[in-house]
């Protein structure tokens, strides 16, 4: 088993509260423990399927797909959304969703 | 039945004789150049010939609001000032929000033309149909704050009464980066507009609030679809929360914030620094642009800090940027102080900053020496050095001379190292308060082969969705990046003749259903794109027969340099620029070796006329 950290910048995490620990004005997280194998597209749809905001804000309507709106980085470095569903985690990992902003 | 809308007139100011004149606006021509860029563009090109520099009295300076400004479509009171600019010698056309373009047409014109150059400094007033020339001697030297002030009380108004818009003494001195500032704060900061404005001794125009004068359409469509418009504002993005400044943490976790010159990615404190640090931390109060209920401007008072107490302006996201991170600051309220003073001053505050950090980073370099620097110490964070290197360079006062004429102009100057270190775009662009080697790289793009001198394809982040495309899979696909703002192209130009501001009415769709309510036309989205892409091929032919050259579409060795820590590390735009860049020209219809437009495109856009001169 794995121990990955999913991070919510800006207003992604205020609904969820509770479940995921607020570490500063502008960033909540929580610690996921996930099997060998999953990748970040995997990780992202199992925390939607638990978390209706993430569902709600996160994917369109076409399901598995993020929102043209955020941004994911892994450990720190922007990735295009296309190897999402490609790469696998590690332990230790980092994933942290960041909303883009019209304007600015 | 007349087109809604529009005043029809568009006041004429010979500044060199002091005469005034009105011009009729002929319904074929509102049609082909919508207002705004639009009448810019037409305008310079027909008046401002070859061989006319920046700084000439033949040059036109044309200040032009469209058919929404004061119609009743929220914020709607922005305008477009077109000219030939000092930055990069070729068009310039920006924008500045506030109140100036709904008063524009309800003091009875939808366009000002002005040209010549005063025997000496005058401001110009405009009410009711009738314009004058007065004396502006009074206020040579004065600031911006200053000016606004002085002038209500000459005029005998209170503020609401008018809209003012000046140049500080930045543009009296012909810094290269002058704005052009006013209703308290906002700016028309892009080309050095202002050192146009400088170099015709006009110190200002005012305009009287008057009432709205024009025909609206349809008044019950405009009132739904503008309510629509306000609901998507509300809920589209944090705008309405946290103001631009809410996207400053947005864009340091993809390697968007410029952070000491490009040197570096890293800046933690950037939770101290944000829209949302300010709005929780310090005292804010609504300052909204003409009938704005999303009122993202605000009044700022610093409640914590050196400069605990100092009120101004909240800074844009840009400002926030400019003297933070790039000048290796992490106190806050010094970003609103420094944020005042380039204002006050008026000067473009991204140009400014980017020679500043380059002033910082050749200093650190020991490339200037202290004594080089007239004694300021100009280490970074330094913003006390900062804000009295800025009053040097608004008086164009010992290193502040240098300084005055931008990074590009500077850096090659000096030379050698000082040379590599500069950010800019090679035709004298000046890329917005960003570090867009991150996630940014289709603005890097549309900096660098922009026709306006400023953004022209892009409205921030790359939203194609907005308007039908499909979304970015990849920020940093060569292919797809120049694939979409070709694509885009054209909607951005056409927003920029209607006289709105996009945070208040951000859906194009329902832009358009609101021109179409004003005007009573029945427009399509398809036409908004050939009026859009009009405007930006009016402005490349203007362009080329100024002397652009192809091989200045390109970033400077900086600009375009890799980034060796943060978000973005190793991300390399320039692998693949040239073939981004032909990819780019051949879907604008362009030459693609030449990036010149093709009499093709030129006749598809109703710009027949324009082969000849290619």
């Amino acid at each position: 088993m794995n121990r990955v950290t999913i991070e919510l910048w800006l207003w992604l995490g205020e609904e969820l509260k509770g479940d995921f620990e607020s570490r500063s004005e502008m960033c909540s997280a929580r610690e996921e423990v996930i099997e060998e194998g999953i990748s970040i597209g995997d990780l992202l749809i199992r925390l939607a399927d638990r978390y209706h905001p993430i569902a709600q804000k996160l994917f369109d309507k076409r399901g598995k797909e993020i929102h043209p709106n955020f941004v994911v980085t892994y450990n720190d470095r922007v990735i295009s959304p296309q190897i999402v569903f490609k790469q696998v985690l590690k332990d230790g990992d980092k994933i942290t969703i960041i909303p883009m902003y019209t304007g600015g | 039945m007349g087109i809604g809308g529009y005043v029809k007139k568009v006041l004429r100011a010979d500044l060199s004789s002091e005469r005034v004149s009105i011009e009729e606006l002929e319904p074929s021509f509102i049609e082909k150049w919508v207002g705004g860029v639009g009448f810019g563009a037409k305008y310079l090109y027909d008046e401002v010939l070859p061989g006319v520099g920046w700084s000439d009295p033949k040059n036109r300076m044309i200040w032009a609001s469209g058919p929404l400004a004061g119609s009743g479509v929220y914020g709607a009171g922005t305008f477009n000032v077109v000219s030939k600019g000092p930055m990069t010698n070729l068009a310039g056309s920006s924008q500045a929000n506030g109140f100036f373009g709904a008063f524009l047409k309800f003091s009875g014109y939808d366009a000002i033309i002005l040209e010549g150059k005063a025997p000496s400094l005058v401001y110009l007033v405009i009410s009711n149909g009738r314009a004058e020339i007065r004396d502006g001697r009074p206020w040579a030297g004065k600031d911006i704050w200053e000016t606004e002030d002085g002038l209500r009380k000459e005029l005998a108004v209170k503020k609401g009464d008018v809209s003012i818009f000046a140049i500080g003494p930045a543009g009296e001195q012909g810094v290269f980066y002058s704005s052009i500032v006013g209703d308290g704060g906002h700016v028309a900061a892009h080309n050095g507009l202002g050192a146009v404005m400088g170099s015709k001794n006009l110190k200002a125009i005012v305009a009287y609030r008057g009432k709205r004068n024009f025909e609206v359409k349809d008044p019950e469509r405009l009132k739904e679809k503008n309510a629509a418009q306000f609901e998507v504002a509300k809920v589209a993005g944090p705008i309405f929360r946290w103001g631009t400044g809410g996207a400053f943490s947005a864009l340091y976790g993809i390697g968007c914030l410029p952070v000491k010159n490009y040197t570096t990615n890293i800046y933690p404190e950037h939770e101290r620094m944000n829209g949302q640090y300010m709005r929780n931390h310090f005292e804010i109060r609504p300052k909204p642009c003409y009938i704005c209920p999303v009122a993202h401007c605000k009044e700022v008072t610093v409640t914590e800090g050196p400069y605990k107490g100092f009120k101004a302006e909240e800074p844009e996201y840009e400002q926030l940027a400019a003297w933070g991170p790039q000048i290796g600051n992490s106190e806050l309220g010094a970003v609103v102080m420094l944020s005042n003073e380039v204002d006050r001053l008026g000067m473009d505050a991204n140009e400014a900053s980017w020679t500043i950090g380059w002033t910082m980073e050749c200093h650190e370099k020991g490339i200037f020496s202290r004594n080089d620097l007239d004694g300021l110490d100009m280490k970074w964070g330094n913003v006390e050095a900062v804000k009295a290197m800025l009053n040097k360079i608004a008086k164009r006062e010992g290193i502040g001379d240098l300084l005055s004429q931008g990074v590009m102009r500077a850096s090659q100057k000096i030379g050698g190292e000082a040379a590599d270190c500069a950010i800019y775009a090679l035709k004298g662009c000046t890329p917005r308060s960003h570090d867009h080697r991150g996630g940014r790289w289709a603005e890097l793009l549309d900096t660098c082969l922009t026709n306006t001198s400023t953004l022209e394809s892009m409205r921030g982040p790359v939203q194609p969705e907005l308007v039908g495309l499909p979304p970015v899979s990849d920020p940093f696909s060569p292919e797809e990046v120049s694939t979409i703002n070709a694509k885009l192209n054209g909607i951005g130009q056409f927003e920029d003749c209607l006289g709105i501001c996009r945070f208040a009415s951000p859906d194009p769709k329902l832009q358009l259903e609101c021109v179409n309510a004003v005007t009573g036309w029945s427009l399509s989205l398809e036409d908004v794109f050939s009026i859009g892409r009009r405007v930006i091929n009016q402005l490349r032919v203007f362009n080329f027969r100024h002397e652009m050259k192809k091989e200045d579409e390109k970033p400077s060795k900086r600009y375009g340099s890799i980034p060796t820590d943060g978000p973005a590390i190793g991300k390399n735009i320039m692998n693949k620029w040239e073939s981004m860049v032909e990819n780019y020209y051949t879907l604008m219809g362009w030459d693609a070796k030449t990036g010149r437009p093709l009499p093709k495109t030129l006749r598809e856009l109703g710009l027949e006329e324009l082969i000849k001169d290619l």
